[in-house]
């Protein structure tokens, strides 16, 4: 039997504080009286104030902001990155396994993917106007691709001699697809989607800045014009944040569903 | 009179590279009849061809001249009733035991309680009792190779087709998994049809050895193999088995 060095995972999890620790020292020393100025970079202590203040506060123009902003940023995320799933992993499940979709959809979408997705902002300005609709343009657009090749990448690399003995087992072309081909192409899926939420929060900012009323991003460029770096950085900090959580929850609902084992150690 | 339940009639392969005119004969007129509940081994060096017969007994590949048929019937495609046993256990990584063993009950549409019970009998016949929600990755080789085997014959299948199936095993655990594997025999009589080049292994086990030549591969001699069963270790020190094994490697290496 295969046992983890689970003995080491103790120190393994205190080695992932020492860097922050250390980055957190240099700036709280960096800000000190006499350091770096404000409205540069803020102290850790002016920072904490001024988030504790947006999540809860009553301090105009942010104070007690942070729901809304977050509501609408986090719905934004998951109607473009959902779009981009519900056309990425068919698409790519297919042409993983079906020359013929391969030979049809693969060449134009790669040539597509290399036009960089910031490239898109200015026509999708003129397309769909500033704000919503070309946020989940740009959302959905930039998740697309890493979702659709990863997708593509694991079925096509699915061993043959599984399929075989999928076969030999008595499914059917359908049943291979959906009990060994999908499943086995998890880990390189599950790669893709994760790349692609991370890019839906990234094109999220993007959006946001062009021009919504609620949004992280919208807060982050309003505080800018008023010049208050506090809040710029702030913003930044929970757009961290939430890109991590939907992180954490797209890999736990992966194992929750038993699409991933136990000892994957992603 | 026995039926016969597999058979190969005339089988020839060739392999072409794509992109050139060089080919490869591998399998050179083949001809053999297996009998219900016969115990077969094909022996062979390796690259004679052997686990390409196998492979178009399973269904998995066609042959080029010739065919294979099973109970009468040509064999044009994989069946639960050719059940194959691979080289490396090739269990779903996703599913636990369990659900391994049941995956072919499933595509059969056995109801979930029945091959849930059947499951769980035949794990328990391959020793793996309460390793049932273990997945693949947490057993060592030779645990997976039972759960191979239990998945297979948890089918019931008319023929059980197995390459070289043990030859990854450190000595013991091959040992021990022919054991195994007897034992279950000696209680349904499956026809088994055992690819090999173990000598050995293939004396041990079967009731007849099909000896191959090296490639393009054919039967050149057929043995029939008459010691008393249940066979254990103790017999490949006698002097039969030894005349015998002698005589097989000889041919071998003619």
């Amino acid at each position: 039997m295969m046992l983890n060095d689970r003995e080491n995972d103790v120190n393994m999890k205190l080695a992932g504080f020492f860097l922050p620790v250390v980055l957190f020292t240099l700036w709280y020393i960096f800000t000190l009286d006499g350091g770096v100025p404000a409205y540069l970079l803020p102290s850790p202590g002016d920072l904490a104030s001024t988030g504790i203040d947006f999540a809860i506060g009553e301090n105009p123009p942010y104070g007690g902001t942070l729901f809304v902003h977050t509501m609408a940023s986090v719905q934004r995320v998951i109607t473009g990155f959902g779009l981009a799933v519900a056309l990425g992993l068919p698409l790519g499940f297919l042409t993983g396994r079906i020359g013929l979709a391969r030979a049809s959809l693969d060449p134009t979408v790669h040539l597509i993917r290399i036009v960089p997705g910031i490239s898109w902002l200015p026509i999708a300005m003129v397309w769909f106007g500033v704000g919503e609709t070309t946020t989940l343009f740009l959302i959905s657009l930039a998740a697309f691709f890493p979702v659709y090749v990863n997708a593509a990448q694991g079925a096509s690399t699915v061993s043959p001699m599984l399929i075989r003995a999928g076969r030999m087992l008595g499914a059917n072309d359908l049943r291979i697809f959906t009990t060994v081909i999908i499943p086995a192409s998890m880990p390189a899926t599950l790669a893709g989607l994760r790349l692609g939420l991370g890019l839906s929060w990234a094109y999220l900012v993007l959006g946001e800045l062009t021009g919504v009323t609620y949004g992280l991003g919208a807060v982050m460029m309003d505080a800018r014009m008023l010049g208050n770096v506090d809040m710029v950085l702030v913003s930044m900090i929970f757009i961290g944040f939430f890109g991590r959580i939907s992180d954490i929850a797209l890999v736990k609902s992966f194992r929750k569903f038993g699409l991933l084992k136990n000892g994957d150690r992603i | 009179m026995k039926r016969t339940n597999l058979s190969a009639i005339g089988i020839s392969k060739t392999f072409s590279r794509t992109g050139s005119n060089d080919s490869l004969p591998v399998l050179d007129m083949i001809d053999f009849a297996i009998q219900e509940g016969e115990f077969v081994s094909i022996l062979g060096p390796s690259g004679c061809g052997k686990s390409t017969l196998l492979n178009i007994l399973a269904g998995f590949e066609p042959a080029d001249i010739g065919h294979a048929t099973c109970c009468d019937d040509p064999i044009q495609a994989p069946s639960p009733e050719r059940a194959v046993v691979f080289q490396s256990p090739l269990l779903f990584p996703w599913l636990h035991v369990q659900d391994n063993v049941m995956y072919g009950l499933k595509q059969k549409g056995i109801s979930k309680a029945d091959s849930e019970e059947l499951a769980l009998k035949y794990i328990k016949d391959v020793g793996l009792e309460g390793f049932e929600g273990y997945y693949p990755s947490q057993l060592s080789g030779g645990m997976q190779h039972r759960v191979s085997l239990a998945r297979s014959l948890v089918l019931n299948p008319k023929v059980l087709l197995m390459d070289e199936p043990f030859s990854s095993l450190d000595a013991q655990t091959r040992y021990s998994m022919q054991q195994l594997l007897l034992r279950l025999w000696e209680d349904n009589r499956k026809t088994i049809v055992f690819i090999t080049h173990d000598v050995e292994e293939a004396l041990l086990i079967s009731d007849r050895v099909c000896i191959m030549s090296q490639r393009p591969g054919k039967i050149v001699e057929e043995i029939k193999v008459t010691f008393d069963r249940p066979r254990d270790i103790s017999l490949t020190s006698s002097q039969d088995f030894s005349r015998l094994k002698a005589h097989i490697l000889t041919r071998l290496l003619s």
